[in-house]
């Protein structure tokens, strides 16, 4: 099979002669010991070297200093540096000292078309291999970004205390989102084969937020972004670290494709579990824990967690770290291991 | 007396602030833990039996729920608010003497590492049980968790931290504090850390949610 074909064999619960592989996406402090280990000058070339089916597309946005559509919005009041590693969900946003809906347009809200980079879009999508899944990663986090947006925490006491202004809140930066990938994904037309999308919702042991008002909230957001996605094609991969297993049935419903990551040691989201509740039903991409398995683990216990793996999703899972971010503390001699084991 | 102590538990059970407060929508109009604290003490309940049998009940019974998942974040931040509310009337008595915290306990997420809702959590959840919480936030160095403990010797201790790449940052601390103060209780918490590693590194207790962290430390 090539990868395209293996990738939507996988996700449709079709007979594969592997299952699908993703290696996710390497922090910057991986990359100089991944790529000593394979020999190889870039991650694109590891990637071809390990054969992965999923190549990535970054969103060019430009907004210094991060240049990352992640941090599109200015909400934290203190100044920080703003950057992925750097941006704290729980410092206080602007919207912490606001109560009513109509005072929405006090925020300095960004327009995506003034940052996001057409032809660099185009460019990237054109320099990827079209024989493998071309990914755009999205995120489009509006729940997240609606938690800094207010302070976390303050965030959740307002979805209890003032839903409605709450809501105007996400919604508004669904709409950036909206927009955001509607500029991409037409810069990229014909060049896309999937988006990640996705948000936060759980911690090691649960929910962070009462299923119900995610699914009121929060859930008919992502299914604009989804149902948009869908409109030009792509299939969606949804990413939510932690347990979330109540709500796996609920993003199935509003379109998503695959559920992304299996954090296979939170709670009730073991691949078994997994399988026993939603076999055929949905696909999964993830299940290689790297919260201890990755990181302490040897060689051929990662072997013989993807066979583990193979044997309960012979199909309907792509298999993948449990966490799309390759921290430097991994082995690259495991991610070696986890593709060659995909292969046996 | 036992019916405004009902009452004060309910409105911090369920996060009924004040007044004002129009959550939860049911209680709308009603008072919540400011004025029925107020009133408490008015009627002339002693502080220790308000703080003890009305909020420090209920708190135990938010962080027992939570455990159960039968409420979440927001829930228990609201519960959370209303404690505190009620807490405010309280100072004069803490103040005097009259009541006393059950002790100190030193929390921060450890070096290198951002993430604090779990640790925030934690602190609400310490805190509500009549705790002293000497918070140190994010990112801190082993020194100066050492220097809190140097100003605060019988305090206990609690790590957090998210990351597995700051696991190593968590051992080091701990090995520090159990160097120089090898009888103070260190509780480590945060989604890559379990019991194995708890062991490993010396600490004495892993809490997988803050309810647990307060059962260990009310022991």
């Amino acid at each position: 099979m090539n990868h395209k074909d293996r990738f939507y064999a996988t996700i449709n619960h079709q007979v594969v002669d592997r299952p699908a592989s993703w290696l996710g996406l390497p922090v910057p402090s991986a990359e100089p010991a991944l790529l000593k280990h394979f020999g190889v000058n870039s991650i694109e070339n590891l990637k071809l070297a390990i054969d992965d089916d999923i190549h990535p597309i970054e969103v060019p946005y430009n907004f210094p200093p991060s240049n990352h559509i992640a941090c599109a919005f200015n909400f934290a009041k203190q100044t920080h540096l703003d950057t992925p590693d750097e941006r704290t969900l729980t410092a206080p946003g602007f919207f912490e000292d606001y109560n009513e809906v109509t005072d929405i347009d006090k925020f300095d809200w960004p327009d995506p078309t003034k940052h996001l980079d057409r032809e660099e879009s185009n460019r990237r999508a054109k320099a990827t291999s079209k024989n493998h899944i071309r990914m755009g990663i999205m995120w489009s986090a509006h729940f997240q970004d609606a938690c800094a947006a207010f302070g976390m925490e303050h965030a959740l006491m307002v979805m209890l205390t003032n839903p409605d202004m709450f809501q105007v809140v996400i919604d508004r930066i669904t709409n950036f989102y909206l927009k955001a990938n509607e500029i991409f994904y037409e810069s990229t037309k014909g060049q896309l084969d999937a988006v990640l999308i996705g948000n936060d919702f759980g911690s090691q042991t649960g929910l962070m937020v009462d299923p119900d008002m995610i699914r009121t909230m929060v859930f008919p957001g992502t299914k604009k972004l989804i149902d948009q996605a869908k409109s030009y094609g792509l299939s969606v991969m949804h990413h939510s670290c932690g347990s979330i297993f109540p709500i796996i049935n609920d993003l199935h419903e509003i379109g998503a494709d695959i559920i992304h990551p299996i954090q296979a040691l939170a709670d009730e989201m073991d691949a078994p579990n997994l399988k026993k509740n939603f076999a055929n039903k949905i696909a999964f991409c993830g299940g290689v824990d790297a919260q201890y398995l990755l990181v302490n683990g040897k060689p051929n216990q990662i072997i013989n967690k993807v066979h583990e793996l193979k044997e309960l999703f012979p199909t309907g899972l792509i298999i993948s770290p449990s966490h799309e971010a390759i921290l430097p503390d991994i082995a690259p001699a495991n991610i070696e291991a986890l593709f060659k084991a995909i292969k046996d | 007396m036992e019916d405004i102590l009902v009452k004060l538990g309910y409105c911090v059970e369920f996060g009924k602030v004040d007044k004002n407060a129009p959550y939860p929508p049911d209680m709308k109009g009603q008072d919540g833990a400011d004025e029925l604290t107020k009133q408490a003490i008015e009627q002339g309940i002693s502080a220790a039996v308000i703080l003890e049998d009305a909020l420090v009940a209920a708190m135990n019974r938010v962080g027992q729920k939570f455990t159960e998942k039968k409420i979440f974040i927001p829930q228990m931040l609201m519960s959370a608010k209303a404690m505190n509310a009620a807490v405010a009337h309280l100072k004069p008595f803490f103040n005097s003497g009259e009541i006393t915290r059950k002790g100190k306990f030193i929390i921060a997420t450890v070096k290198g590492d951002l993430h604090d809702i779990g640790k925030n959590l934690v602190k609400m959840a310490i805190e509500g049980a009549g705790w002293e919480v000497i918070d140190l936030g994010v990112d801190v160095p082993t020194e100066k968790v050492l220097e809190t403990i140097q100003a605060n010797p019988d305090a206990k201790i609690g790590l957090s931290a998210l990351l597995t790449t700051t696991m190593g940052n968590m051992q080091v601390t701990v090995e520090s504090i159990k160097s120089k103060y090898p009888s103070n209780a260190i509780i480590i918490g945060g989604a890559p850390v379990n019991e194995e590693f708890k062991t490993k590194i010396g600490a004495d207790f892993y809490a997988p949610d803050p309810q647990s962290a307060v059962s260990y430390l009310n022991r």
